[in-house]
């Protein structure tokens, strides 16, 4: 187990190695000047020229690229060109909530998720299988953005129960959260009753019920755990999304996370933000999978990793 | 003989006319305080240095931290702050500044001469980012006089200098604030003016609180928190809820419904931004004057404001917004005329075959790219045929910005916006042969050398009904040349609680809300 750990943790060099260069090079080749962008509309020539001098831009792109790569060796993701603050201040101050966010709204996505897809596929082809098959639908169909705004002319501005926006409570958080989950939780629903339907019609389920097991134990210890491998999997994905920041939500709800904080580096050109935000979100998105990966060895002991 | 002494309606009498003057004058400190004030805004501020920042909403922040020379009012008047008056020499080359005794800035430190020179030293350190730099570019120096006077020396004379220098751009920074954060001052303010910056979660909120020690009058509010909600929606939906006092910028579209709305008060001053197709005068087909004209006739500019910007902006009446000094209305407006449209392409042997290429930003300035996609049908529906290409900012400026040479621009949609109440910074930012790219973005490339000699001749005049009619007679000149369709003058709304007095807000898109009332 340690040594598949090494071997992954060693395996992610190369990869963030090629995020940082892909991203590098690629951000360049997009059109427009982020000296132009941060000098303003009216600015001079001479002090776009000032301003493309003081971010480095003004050098050849290898010379660039090495100080970036030897600042990053050291753990150095630069300054902002935008704020002139370090980038890992401005990730730390966000990433906090967007981890609270991606946390909440991945639970509640469980929480409501795998029951509805059990009971969906318990009762194939019921009226409650149609209802949570349909409620699916309905959350990967509805823009996260009109749900959202719904949300808060429901809750906030009606009923004023809660709050529309912002951070600083755990009412803040019941919004988004839900806004988000509703997305994820069709996802889950959807995933966790296809799998259930083909675990639920093979042989050792039968072979299950015919010892006379109750149902409960029979869907629960037999079914479902056969059938966790793929919700996992789905889960997982999820969750790496989520924690690449939810733009729309944020945008809604203002929520202060890096999604929001990408979005506006990339207009703004801030090519340091931007580098190092992504890599975060790559090496984020590598720890999610590795977890998972632990996750279904400890679900189906006949993953073994040595 | 009169009996003079206070019978009870004398009384009675007295006791209201003390009442009244006495609200008249009271001290705003003797109002009723203000714990708490929440403004929803748009976006995070990069940064509250003054002189390095580029945005109006993060100016007018800075506006409360650090307060300035002169404060412009909504109607142009200067009136004084932190500096007191100001004489102009004879040959317009040296302003001497006088600045206000006994203020302090908001660390203790003394608001002097030295603070002030410091502060324009810094702005013209060249390895400073300075974005606004050109706007203060005719200052060459900043010399002390003695510890409560300054004389600014100009490279030229430039007639605007006093409202200029009521930016918060040249506003002065404590010296001790600055050798003690250095670099760190971005996120450390501090400034004389009435408000302290106390707190900033980033993305989330700017905490300001009270200078007990300004040295004017006290500030009504106790707390200011800008409150960053990226989404209008959502901030109409607070402040409808009570969660917020004031909205920023609130959708167009949703004016009407708010306006409706008695618990809402809204407020939408004409600009002085203004927002143009702009026509390549040197390359393509808008080369000819005739050309320019039919697409200034082809375009229903008030149907384009009533109907596409839900009455949110003006049709402009003259090359610069109503707002500034120098604007006149000109006698001779493109009105809606298709006909008229046609018969000039005729005219001028317009070649029907050829695609005339648009561009425009999307997201930069209000429905942007809906109201080129009206333009692009108006110019349809005279015959021409138009393609319109949508762009990111960045993207945009780029090419906006290439010379004459490689550009590929002919009829594009843009934004100009004063920062000052003066025409000066439209008609000399946008016209004149200095200006055209790569030096500048008056990508129309427009460049007429009576013009320049008009306008330079405007920025030596110090008589103010001089300088009028020279602007005039440039604002006349670039008018009949039509460098640009003359769209609109965009208006700057904000709404907040109706419960809210007293609230100021100016044509630069800025509002002073520290001696509001609040009942």
């Amino acid at each position: 187990m340690f040594n598949y750990l090494l071997k992954r943790l060693i395996s992610t060099i190369p990869v963030l190695i090629g995020i940082s260069l892909l991203l590098f090079f690629m951000l360049r080749m997009l059109p427009g000047d982020p000296a132009q962008v941060l000098a303003g509309q009216m600015a001079t020539p001479e002090e776009i020229e000032n301003i493309r001098r003081q971010l480095g831009l003004d050098r050849p792109i290898y010379e660039q690229y090495a100080v970036y790569m030897s600042r990053l060796v050291r753990f150095d993701l630069g300054r902002s060109a935008r704020t002139q603050n370090p980038v890992i201040d401005e990730i730390w101050a966000r990433l906090p909530n967007t981890v609270l966010l991606a946390v909440v709204a991945i639970a509640l996505a469980c929480l409501f998720g795998i029951p509805a897809g059990i009971i969906s596929a318990v009762r194939p082809y019921s009226w409650l299988d149609y209802l949570v098959t349909m409620s699916a639908l309905f959350g990967i169909s509805m823009p996260v953005f009109w749900l959202g705004l719904m949300l808060v002319v429901l809750f906030s501005v009606i009923l004023k129960w809660l709050p529309a926006g912002g951070t600083g409570s755990w009412q803040h958080v019941i919004l988004p959260s839900i806004t988000l989950a509703a997305f994820v939780v069709a996802f889950i629903a959807r995933m966790t009753r296809s799998t259930m339907l083909e675990t639920l019609s093979q042989d050792f389920t039968t072979t299950a019920r015919s010892k006379g097991l109750k149902e409960q134990v029979v869907i629960v210890k037999h079914a479902l755990k056969n059938a966790l491998i793929p919700i996992i999997t789905v889960v997982g994905l999820q969750f790496g999304l989520l924690l690449g920041g939810a733009v729309l939500t944020e945008t809604v709800f203002a929520w202060p996370g890096l999604g929001r904080l990408i979005v506006d580096s990339i207009l703004a050109r801030d090519y340091p933000m931007i580098q190092g935000a992504i890599l975060l979100f790559g090496l984020l998105y590598i720890f999610v999978n590795l977890v998972v990966d632990f996750i279904y060895a400890f679900v189906d002991p006949r993953i073994r990793y040595d | 003989m009169k009996d003079t002494s206070l019978n009870a309606r004398n009384l009675i009498f007295l006791s209201i006319l003390i009442a009244v003057l006495g609200l008249g004058i009271c001290p705003v400190n003797a109002q009723a305080e203000i714990k708490e004030l929440i403004i929803g805004i748009g976006i995070d501020a990069d940064t509250l240095l003054p002189y390095d920042q580029t945005t109006t909403l993060m100016q007018n922040m800075a506006d409360l931290i650090y307060d300035s020379f002169f404060f412009q009012d909504p109607e142009g008047e200067l009136h004084p702050r932190l500096a007191t008056e100001y004489e102009v020499s004879a040959d317009g080359l040296t302003y001497t500044i006088h600045l206000r005794k006994g203020v302090k800035f908001s660390d203790g430190t003394d608001f002097n001469a030295d603070a002030v020179k410091n502060a324009w030293d810094n702005i013209f350190d060249p390895k400073a980012r300075v974005p606004l730099r050109f706007a203060v570019g005719m200052v060459q120096a900043c010399e002390k006089i003695d510890d409560y006077t300054v004389a600014l020396k100009l490279k030229y004379p430039f007639a605007p200098l006093a409202p200029t220098i009521s930016m918060s751009l040249v506003s002065p920074i404590s010296p001790a604030a600055l050798e003690k954060y250095g670099e760190n001052i971005r996120e450390n303010p501090v400034g004389a003016g009435p408000y302290i910056l106390d707190k900033w979660v980033k993305g989330d909120r700017i905490e300001m609180v009270r200078n007990e020690n300004y040295w004017g009058p006290k500030p009504t509010v106790a707390k200011i928190i800008w409150k960053i909600v990226p989404e209008a929606a959502t901030r109409e939906a607070m402040l409808r809820a009570g969660q917020i006092h004031i909205c920023y910028k609130p959708l167009p579209s949703n004016v009407a419904a708010l306006k409706a709305d008695p618990n809402v008060t809204v407020e939408m001053p004409l600009d002085t931004r203004t927002i143009f197709m702009g026509l390549n005068c040197q390359k393509g087909v808008t080369t000819n004057k005739k050309v320019r004209h039919a697409f200034n006739y082809a375009v229903d500019k008030k149907a384009i404001v009533d109907k596409i910007l839900f009455g949110t902006a003006e049709p402009m009446d003259g090359p610069v917004s109503p707002k500034v000094f120098g604007h006149f209305k000109m006698d001779h407006q493109y009105e809606y005329n298709p006909e008229k449209a046609k018969q000039l392409l005729k005219e001028a042997n317009f070649d029907f075959s050829k695609t005339v290429q648009m561009r425009t930003p999307q997201g930069r300035y209000l429905f942007d790219r809906q109201v080129s996609e009206a333009i692009q049908a108006y110019l349809q529906a005279i015959g021409v045929k138009a393609e319109l290409r949508t762009y990111d900012w960045p993207t945009y400026v780029a090419g906006l910005l290439k010379p004459i040479e490689e550009s590929e621009l002919e009829v594009f949609l843009l934004g100009w916006g004063p920062l000052i109440l003066d025409a000066d910074m439209g008609l000399y930012g946008q016209f004149t042969c200095e200006v055209n790219p790569p030096k500048g973005l008056g990508s129309a490339f427009y460049c007429n050398p009576e013009y320049d000699q008009i306008m330079k001749a405007s920025r030596e005049e110090q008589n103010p009904e001089k300088r009028l009619e020279l602007l005039k007679k440039a604002s006349e000149l670039v008018w009949a040349d039509a460098p640009w369709m003359w769209l609109h003058v965009e208006k700057f709304v904000i709404a907040y609680s109706s419960k809210i007095k007293g609230m100021v807000v100016t044509p630069t898109e800025k509002f002073y809300p520290h001696y509001i009332t609040m009942q």
